[in-house]
């Protein structure tokens, strides 16, 4: 591998690093912060990257501009799955949140499929490729990365600073004393839920210029994202964001140098092995449960 | 405690005999397809029970098993020229192999819960992955066909349906019978399930337990597995190592109850048609359909009735047969 090819890899793992932030960032709210499990977080994106693709399709919308509309449309979606599916069964076995989640992966998919077909659909937009002497960094995918970025910061922001933050961090921790401080748990943790939902769909909404959608999409989006948030930490912001950019690096080093396939083993094996050695993840404080 | 024995010897030899006797009446092939697809299903998910269901140990990766039992009758098969009738053996060892790979690390360091069902999943990516990528040894995402053979039960390849459903049947039976026969251990599963900690501090080996549950259960999956292949005659790696077939054993189990002897059966009885109707009718116009109702079904079935069907029947058992007699 000559410089050339090395700083090109190099400029490739960032992006993808930053395109892998945007996607697990979600899912870190939902899981890290508030320990609800979401089996179905890809397909969340799924949905994000279809409703994209229709605004864009029907309306002329660019999917950039369509950026609000999606992430409510996929909060609104949040919300509803978390009051009839995830709240009921809230104080029962976890096993029961995690086979709920896994039966919706299976409704999503499906229902995707019968709506929308197998077939992969894309959006063209044209975002000019940027060139630095012999660096190609394609529009899309820097798009991706600074919005992966300013949701990132932006999410770390709103939890540290800002009132409703408080108030989910509070229920994070102890959502007893919580609803003692005059907290609605019940509130907020329906509000988080559609908040990482509002999450997935700005993913969705920023991986249509570079990813064609099937409904079969989500599966992959999914385990990466769960992969990150494991390996940086859960609830650790800074953990996520360094763990995507791990991610970014094994993937576009070992795809360069062998194969895609081989990338994906790498990732999984590392993360199998952190679920073995340091299960808190790399940058996580807190104790399993 | 005996007449429970008894009262449990009945209704295993009728559903036995009804079950061995269905081939006789003439049925046409497609419905006897559909009965070799209820006993398969109802087999590999009583497999997938013995560690999800006794030992409460949520696996969503045992496709790993049921692949890599497909994937070495293959071998053994087409390189080797083995029997495929031994290979249902040799496959079921490889994957109880395999399981202990990723099974006694996760068991040695507490993997639990979500964590446990994360690292099955990440384990069959990494399998499918491998096979797509080894492709001039596994024939890649292409999948495989196993040859045509001399027809007979060394070669497990026939023309007619009906000498298939006596094979998985017969798998079905003695899985059954070694099920029944675990006794005391199938009690340390279920301490396990129930408390894990307070297993351990009473003198149960947790991680060793496991393990066994595990390799049973992936045992069992295997030759499931090279069954699938010998009836099928072809695999791919997303069939054999898929998350939906993973999805497939638990949701029947989960649906059918998961901790009974006969859950699975009950689930795959009314799943399996219901699959296959639904695939056949709306298959053309809505492919997935089936999947879709299946995972409809499994979300009221765990908000609504946590231990399945199964519970139904024994509380309509214990009220009005065993109260009455």
């Amino acid at each position: 591998m000559d410089v050339q090819t090395f700083t090109q890899v190099c400029v490739n793992a960032l992006l993808l690093g930053g395109m892998y932030a945007v996607i697990s960032v979600g899912l870190n709210l939902i899981f890290g912060v508030l320990k609800i499990i979401n089996f179905a977080h890809g397909e969340l994106i799924m949905l994000g990257m279809y409703s994209a693709y229709w605004l864009t399709t029907l309306y002329n919308l660019n999917p950039y501009i369509s950026i609000p509309i999606v992430a409510m449309l996929l909060f609104l979606v949040g919300v509803a799955i978390e009051r009839v599916l995830i709240k009921p069964i809230l104080k029962a076995p976890e096993v029961n949140q995690l086979l709920t989640t896994a039966a919706l992966i299976l409704v999503l998919q499906n229902l995707a499929l019968i709506l929308w077909r197998a077939d992969y659909r894309g959006v063209s937009v044209y975002v000019p490729t940027i060139t630095l002497g012999s660096l190609y960094i394609p529009g899309t995918r820097l798009a991706a990365f600074v919005g992966g970025l300013i949701t990132s910061l932006t999410l770390y922001y709103v939890l540290m600073k800002t009132d409703v933050g408080r108030r989910i961090r509070a229920v994070a921790q102890d959502p007893e004393i919580a609803s003692v401080l005059g907290i609605n748990v019940s509130v907020i943790q329906t509000l988080t839920f559609g908040l990482g939902a509002l999450l997935t769909g700005i993913a969705g909404t920023l991986l249509i210029p570079i990813y064609m959608v099937n409904p079969m999409v989500g599966g992959t989006f999914g385990l990466i994202a769960w992969i990150i948030i494991v390996l940086g930490g859960l609830g650790s912001f800074v953990g996520a964001l360094i763990g995507s950019f791990i991610i970014g690096f094994i993937e576009a080093f070992v795809g360069a140098l062998i194969s895609l396939e081989i990338a994906r083993v790498v990732a999984f094996m590392i993360f199998i092995a952190i679920l073995f050695i340091k299960p808190t993840g790399l940058f996580g404080e807190k104790a399993r449960v | 405690m005996k007449s429970l024995k008894l009262n449990r010897i009945i209704p295993i030899t009728l559903i036995l005999l009804i079950g061995y006797l269905i081939p006789i009446i003439p049925l046409p092939p497609y419905i006897m397809h559909v009965f070799i697809l209820v006993v398969m299903w109802a087999y590999l998910s009583t497999a997938w029970s013995i560690l999800g269901g006794a030992a409460g140990q949520l696996s969503l990766g045992h496709a790993a098993f049921f692949g890599t039992g497909a994937y070495t009758t293959y071998f053994l098969t087409v390189w080797f020229g083995l029997p495929p009738l031994m290979n249902l053996l040799v496959s079921g060892l490889t994957a109880s192999l395999l399981s202990v790979v990723i099974g006694y690390p996760c068991f040695r360091y507490g993997l639990r819960g979500v964590y446990f069902a994360l690292a099955t999943i990440a384990f069959t990516e990494i399998m499918k992955d491998l096979f797509i990528y080894l492709r001039e040894l596994t024939g890649g995402s292409l999948g495989v066909w196993m040859p045509v053979l001399p027809e007979g039960i060394t070669t497990l390849y026939f023309l007619g349906k009906e000498a298939y459903y006596y094979v998985i049947t017969t798998l079905y039976v003695v899985l059954m019978i070694i099920i029944n026969l675990m006794g005391r251990f199938r009690e340390y599963l279920t301490a396990i399930r129930e408390d894990e900690d307070v297993s351990a501090s009473i003198g149960i080996n947790v991680t060793r337990y496991k393990l066994l549950a595990l390799m049973i259960s992936s045992f069992f999956v295997g030759v499931g597995g090279a069954y699938y292949i010998c009836y099928f005659r072809y695999i791919n790696p997303y069939v054999a190592f898929g998350l939906d077939t993973s999805l497939q054993m638990v949701l029947i189990g989960i649906f059918g109850g998961m901790y009974s002897f006969w859950g699975p059966l009950i689930g795959s009885v009314i799943l399996t048609p219901i699959g296959e109707y639904l695939r056949i009718t709306l298959g053309g116009t809505y492919v997935g359909s089936h999947l879709l109702i299946y995972g409809l079904l499994l979300i009221l079935i765990i908000r609504f009735l946590p231990k399945g069907i199964y519970s139904i029947l024994e509380s309509i058992y214990s009220k009005y047969l065993v109260r009455g007699g």
